[in-house]
């Protein structure tokens, strides 16, 4: 390859979601929004262990009901959270995977598999990094080059540790993470180009954006080619899959009052369950009642149930008006009065539920939605072109845009009686810096301990504990004296560092918090890039596995149709049953033995075959000249028939 | 207009804007800035385009919020103390949270 070819490499932007992915490159001036292997431009977040291989994406999903605690989905579930969480401790009642601590004072989640009957365990941030690779190769195929850089989405509302371990999924995956963007941000970039704002005006967009598995709200204003959040709420966990589990749960208390047995423990009836229940809730966007049917589902017994559209909004009307205060919260926050807002903007697959569009739009007085851009590839759309404005790769219109994004909580430390004193607050232009000064409790105190938080409770122990550190060796004087300056910086991702220094003794201190807690190492983060590169190596080796098997299928498929090809004048019975038998075995071979054998079986069987055939070929083409030989020209094509084998 | 100085101990200075500036100037400086020094816009001089960037933002979260250019306009930086953050969450007033600021931890 030249060097010059070679150095050129794509920034991509990828939307990592709860339940589908979707990827987008900006090239030529304009965003592509990738398709899969599968010709789909979403990618389910689905990885599974079959027992040959590793599936990624849409192979994985497909066959999830015959392989249902070996299929991983919902990882953005857990990324960032202890598994002790309560929303954790919720979910994995759900998943038909399991779940388990990692026993450390962390206690973070690990998921755990069987592959090739050894138990494997994962961290949410490597599940994600195998989506986050299948979504790299899939830019990698359509581009025809290496993709070494990428920007990833976040919700708006995912705390600190949340989005450090989605950057660390990136890194894991092999991938230079340019920038954590936030959802809403991204879609409204979408908008924007699209709507070519040429405005000298300010103008105002709510991003109303919910999804599988999250739910943000933002408030932009839009200004020529500036893109400045001015609010953002939302609920880190509200989406499509709360419903379908609503769905289910009405089926499954169904089913038990039909024939009075649980079908819960039964993974793959409830898998199957499910999927008919998102199915139907798909449909009662566009219909207003379907049928949820699924044969024998347990014990034998056939389930079948009639689902209205009011029925399906009755299930989840409290998950409904709970979406609507966040809506009310940003608004407030950004400081507007509802009729400032000059588009509602979409975004996410749930926003076609026709209770939620309603619900909103009665909330602004009847105000029209703007449905103009893709739910589904929104997001992907604005990454891609935030990727190629980082990267400086985009063209002059791309070039001149910039977007000004918030942190979503604020931040700050704990003080006398547990107060939260905030340093950052919420909706802060990132990046930023913050400073106070703080001074100590006691008379010859040498030492201050920094607890910090994020959240909007005012006291300390209501809010999201991220880090500590102690700043040593104050020199000693009365209370109240040192001046301590505590600094907070949040850079253009939303990650927080905070450091301390006392003005006397120019002592400092300092850390970057999402290092401290349930954070992964930077050694934990390289051992995960050396798994993954190995699986790569071995998703490359069963690749490799396949191929040499099919060739072996093939050359069997040769064979036999030489023998067929051949009548009874020019390959006597003994010889055509010898050929024929040995055939036999061989297929044999492959559907016993060749069920566990790899590449270098398969090669080695073939060469048998071939070894075997000359001699026996040979003999054969011999015995053909003797006793034919009429011409040269049938000998000639008896010979090319043999070498055919 | 005055032109903007970042290095200016004055908010005002800092977006170029006059005194009597309306909301919509303010916000049209301020983003006028934003493309010249925000890090995205300055990849060989990332460190100091953010700390020029964080100024200029600095000034505009001031005067871009009513309540808080008021009290900038009568006791300037003082009368945001604590930066432009302003007073801490929970809606505490500027006295107390003055005292909280000088309060203790250990």
């Amino acid at each position: 390859m030249q060097p010059a070819s070679e150095e050129k490499s794509y920034a991509v932007g990828i939307d990592l979601g709860t339940t589908y992915s979707c990827v987008g490159v900006y090239k030529d001036g304009e965003v592509q929004i990738i398709a899969n292997d599968q010709g789909n431009r979403t990618t389910p977040s689905y990885v599974a262990w079959t027992e040959q291989e590793r599936l990624l994406g849409d192979a994985a999903k497909n066959q999830v009901a015959s392989n249902p605690t070996n299929t991983v989905f919902d990882a953005k579930r857990l990324i960032g959270r202890r598994f002790d969480d309560p929303i954790v401790q919720a979910d994995l009642k759900l998943w038909p995977f399991k779940v388990v601590s990692d026993g450390t004072k962390d206690d973070k989640p690990l998921i755990e598999i069987f592959y090739q009957g050894v138990a494997k365990k994962f961290h949410p941030e490597e599940i994600s990094s195998m989506i986050l690779t299948k979504m790299k190769q899939t830019a990698e195929a359509y581009l025809g080059h290496r993709v070494r850089e990428a920007v990833i989405t976040v919700p708006a509302y995912f705390n600190d540790a949340q989005r450090q371990a989605t950057k660390d999924a990136g890194e894991i995956a092999g991938l230079r993470v340019l920038r954590i963007v936030n959802e809403p941000t991204a879609a409204a970039i979408a908008y924007g180009l699209d709507k070519s704002t040429s405005a000298q005006k300010e103008t105002h967009i709510l991003v109303f954006d919910m999804g599988g598995g999250t739910f943000d709200v933002s408030v932009l204003a839009i200004q020529e080619s500036v893109f400045e959040v001015k609010a953002t709420a939302g609920d880190p966990h509200l989406g499509g899959e709360d419903f379908d589990n609503r769905i289910l749960s009405h089926c499954i208390a169904d089913f038990r009052r039909k024939y009075q047995s649980d079908p819960t423990r039964n993974q793959r009836a409830v898998r199957r369950l499910r999927t008919q229940c998102e199915r139907a809730k798909r449909l009662l966007s566009t219909q207003t009642s379907v049928t949820i049917e699924v044969d024998s589902l347990h014990e034998g017994n056939d389930f079948s149930i009639r689902l209205s559209r009011a029925k399906f909004e009755e299930l989840c009307l409290d998950y409904f008006k709970k979406a609507m205060e966040p809506v009310e919260q940003c608004l407030k926050d950004s400081n507007l009065p509802q009729k400032a807002i000059s588009d509602i903007v979409m975004v996410g697959g749930s926003t076609r539920i026709p209770k939620v569009q309603e619900l909103i739009k009665a909330f602004f007085h009847g105000k029209e939605l703007c449905k103009s851009i893709n739910p589904d590839e929104a997001v992907a759309y604005g990454a891609a072109v935030q990727a190629a404005i980082v990267s400086g790769h985009g063209s002059e219109e791309v070039q001149n845009m910039l977007l000004l994004d918030v942190a979503p909580l604020s931040l700050g430390i704990e003080t006398a009686g547990g107060m939260m004193q905030v340093l950052i607050e919420r909706n802060s232009t990132v990046s930023t810096s913050k400073s106070q000064d703080f001074t100590t409790f006691e008379d010859y105190q040498d030492h201050v301990d920094i607890s910090v938080y994020e959240g909007e409770r005012a006291m300390v122990k209501d809010n999201n504990f991220l880090g500590k550190f102690t700043l040593k060796d104050i020199p000693k004087s009365l209370r109240g004296v040192p001046k301590i300056q505590v600094t907070f910086t949040i850079d253009t991702n939303g990650i927080l560092q905070v450091s301390a220094e006392d003005a006397k003794s120019n002592k400092k201190s300092e850390i970057q918090i999402a290092n401290e807690k349930g954070r992964l190492t930077q050694n934990d983060i390289q051992k995960m890039l050396q798994e993954a590169e190995k699986y790569k190596g071995e998703d490359e080796i069963s690749k490799g596995d396949m191929l040499a098997k099919e060739e072996l299928k093939v050359y069997f498929q040769r064979f036999d149709k030489g023998i067929q090809d051949l009548d009874a004048s020019k390959l006597q019975e003994q010889d055509r049953e010898r050929l024929e038998k040995k055939l036999a075995d061989a297929y044999h071979w492959l559907e016993h033995d060749g069920l566990k054998a790899g590449k270098p079986e398969f090669e080695a069987k073939q060469k048998e075959l071939q070894a075997v055939m000359n001699t026996e070929t040979w003999t054969f083409a011999g015995h053909l000249h003797s006793a034919l030989y009429r011409n040269d020209w049938e000998w000639r094509a008896a010979l090319l028939v043999c070498r055919e084998f | 207009m005055p032109a903007p100085d970042v290095n200016s101990e004055d908010y005002y200075k800092v977006l170029g804007v006059d005194r009597t500036a309306s909301d919509s100037e303010i916000a049209k400086a301020y983003k006028k800035l934003a493309l010249k020094y925000h890090p995205d816009k300055n990849p060989e001089n990332k460190e100091k385009a953010e700390e020029d960037f964080k100024k200029i933002t600095e000034a505009y979260e001031v005067l871009h919020d009513g309540d808080k250019r008021k009290n900038y306009d009568q006791f300037g930086k003082a009368g945001i103390q604590g930066g432009p953050g302003g007073g801490p969450g929970g809606g505490v007033s500027f006295a107390e949270a003055d005292e909280i600021f000088k309060a203790f931890f250990g």
